[in-house]
């Protein structure tokens, strides 16, 4: 047993040294490509998503059942979905062919022609994501409100 | 093959933009208006620096998504095109820090969970010493109640118990271990002859006659914890006697130590005198009739006696020899039918007349008979006659003769004084319809142990051959016969002072008739 720790500890320095003493090729700076962009940007959209859900849990978890807490419950739900929605617009944004977007000389003119597609009509709909994210900020506006007012009545009592 | 408009989706990108910019900012004054009222709530905090990420992000997302549809309807593509990347990373950047702040609401909340934890238990323990609080001001509340109920209810007792108290008849009385009276009602004050004005400092030692009772009641007390019906003498404030009947009972402290007495006395002198009375009356009924009989039988051997020795005088000379003797044996015989006779009359067998007379007359004649020789030995007569009495019903000659035994007795006490008062008195006594002769000297009085025995036949403290215990016993018979009694007081009480000396006091039945004729 005790040679086995000692290998262990000693195995990291021993591959320092190899390193030190054999370098080759060390790529210090990595070159990030245009896609890394987007990842990031869908990986925000993953890590926000999972961080209003774990607040829903929580206010749900630690029993706030007050009016306010409420709304921002269902805050947390409806900008998940919107996420989820956002998600699903950009990762589909490159199946839609620009062939089929006809822009013409107007911008507000443009209009889609093309074969419809569950990709492509999905993608349509996440354009209208702020049928979600509006009704979500609704809600969050609501139950800032509402704790601000159950605040103040509590103080007067 | 379809034909979708975009329209919509660039008019409601930029509407609900603009919303969100406002509503973000709206939650966001509330969120900061929280965090005013309580700075230290840290929800509070938490949900302004959300609402605070929550605006940037709006703002920059919804402003992005404005300009760009703004630089897209005036055909600005390149700029949009250039602006594209930085407006995506800022609401890359925003959504992370968003996300970073719900995350970090975690290590705060475990925080504000403790401490809420902390603060329901405070408001709890709060609430608690609240309601014990309340429940402490009714308990003051119904305690005054309580307190007052009881005190009333106490000072109900206690007047019960005082009324008992001060209007028994019996004496009532606490004592100390050191036999000290420290308490005790009117009644027993005045059986003792005390008055509550005086608030006499009384002892046990004081109050009992006999020692030895004294030793007897403290004993049993100490020892048994009570005593019941003792029968004992009490001394009066003037000296006289007190028979009562003693119940006590002994009181301790919560060690069971021996603190104080609390007792009852009734007063059975009235009782005793009766009792004795009555006693005496009963011994002097069965001596008279045994007098009675032993009179009658010796009455004839004594006629006869006297009979023949008076025949056999009529025989000899009276200076012979035989003569004297039998003169002597007459005298003698003659002496003995004076005591048959007073036998008799002791136990009412011989004859009375029955008339009306006054006693202030009775008294005059003893008086006359009497008075020359009662000044002889310088004994001075001090009359005090009612006028106007009721007659009574008697026998005069009877009557005469048990004044002159008082009278004789008075002088034969104040004899070897050499002088002397001789107070004669008479009254009508309502209450019992009675006349009373009162006949008191300042001699040496009647000694206690004597006293009972005064009225028996035969009994004399006079040498042999001066009395024969005869003349008390006679007038007792007398006075019997006439319905009345005779009492004895000796040492003399007047108007609170003892005097020396003896009173008699002859109580005679007062006659409804005037005092005209002789009856019998």
């Amino acid at each position: 047993m005790d040679c086995k720790k000692k290998i262990h500890r000693t195995f990291p320095f021993l591959l320092l040294f190899v390193l030190t003493v054999f370098p080759g090729n060390a790529w210090a700076v990595q070159s990030h490509g245009a896609p890394e962009g987007l990842y990031v940007h869908q990986l925000a959209h993953i890590f926000y998503a999972a961080a209003l859900s774990y607040l829903f849990w929580d206010i749900k978890r630690n029993e706030f059942r007050a009016g306010g807490w409420r709304y921002l419950r269902i805050f947390c739900v409806l900008m998940v979905v919107w996420n989820v929605v956002a998600f699903v617009g950009h990762s589909l944004a490159g199946y839609v062919h620009s062939s089929e977007l006809i822009t013409g000389s107007e911008y507000l003119k443009t209009h889609f022609e093309g074969t419809l597609t569950t990709a492509n009509f999905l993608c349509y709909f996440t354009k209208l994501d702020h049928l979600v994210s509006v009704p979500a900020f609704i809600c969050l506006f609501i139950s800032m409100r509402t704790i601000y007012r159950n605040s103040l009545e509590e103080e007067e009592v | 093959m379809i034909n979708l408009p975009m329209m919509p989706t660039i008019v409601m990108d930029m509407v609900g933009s603009l919303i969100i910019i406002v509503l973000s900012f709206l939650s966001l004054r509330y969120a900061y208006l929280l965090t005013r009222r309580q700075p230290d709530n840290f929800l509070w905090g938490f949900l302004f620096y959300f609402c605070l990420t929550l605006a940037a992000f709006s703002v920059s997302r919804a402003v992005g998504h404005l300009l760009k549809q703004i630089l897209l309807i005036y055909g600005n593509n390149e700029q949009w095109n250039s602006l594209r990347p930085m407006s995506g990373s800022f609401n890359t950047l925003l959504m992370i820090s968003l996300a970073a702040v719900t995350i970090y609401y975690h290590k705060g909340i475990e925080g504000y969970r403790a401490i809420q934890k902390k603060a329901r238990s405070i408001k709890e323990a709060n609430l608690q010493l609240e309601v014990s609080a309340e429940k402490l001001r009714q308990l003051n509340l119904n305690l005054e109640g309580m307190v007052e109920e009881r005190t009333m209810e106490l000072s109900k007792s206690e007047k019960k118990f005082r009324n008992f108290f001060t209007n028994s008849k019996d004496m009532v009385y606490f004592c100390d271990t050191s036999n000290r009276m420290v308490k005790m009602n009117p009644a027993g004050l005045e059986m003792l002859g005390y008055s509550m004005e005086e608030d006499p400092e009384l002892n046990m030692l004081d109050v009992f006659r006999n020692e030895e009772d004294l030793d007897h009641y403290f004993e049993t007390i100490v020892t048994v914890g009570f005593v019941e019906d003792l029968e004992i003498e009490f001394v009066r404030a003037d000296g006289t006697v007190l028979y009562v009947l003693l119940s006590a009972t002994a009181v301790y402290d919560d060690n069971r130590e021996f603190i104080a007495c609390e007792g009852i006395a009734k007063d059975l002198t009235r009782l005793r005198t009766m009792m004795e009375q009555l006693s005496s009356g009963e011994k002097m009924a069965s001596v008279g009739q045994m007098a009675a009989g032993v009179a009658h039988e010796i009455n004839t051997p004594l006629g006869v006696i006297l009979g023949y020795a008076q025949l056999m005088m009529d025989d000899f000379s009276p200076e012979s020899e035989e003569g004297q003797s039998l003169a002597v044996i007459e005298r003698q015989t003659k002496a003995c039918r004076k005591i048959v006779a007073d036998l008799l009359k002791f136990s009412r067998q011989s004859e009375s007349a029955r008339e009306n007379l006054l006693i202030n007359e009775v008294l005059e004649d003893v008086m006359a008979v009497t008075e020359h020789s009662l000044n002889m030995d310088h004994i001075y007569v001090v009359r005090d006659f009612a006028e106007g009495l009721p007659g009574i019903v008697g026998d005069t000659e009877k009557l005469r003769q048990v004044f002159v035994n008082f009278v004789n007795n008075a002088h034969h006490a104040m004899e070897e004084q050499d002088k002397g008062k001789l107070f004669l008195s008479t009254y009508y006594e309502e209450e019992s319809h009675r006349v009373v002769a009162t006949i008191r000297d300042t001699g040496h009085g009647i000694p206690e142990d004597v006293r009972s025995k005064i009225f028996d036949p035969f009994f004399t403290t006079k040498s042999v051959g001066k009395g024969t215990g005869l003349g008390l016993s006679v007038s007792y018979g007398i006075i019997q016969e006439h319905e009345g009694i005779i009492e004895v007081e000796s040492p003399v009480n007047i108007d609170g002072e003892t005097v020396k000396g003896t009173a008699i006091h002859v109580k005679l039945p007062a006659s409804l008739r005037e005092p005209v004729s002789v009856i019998e």
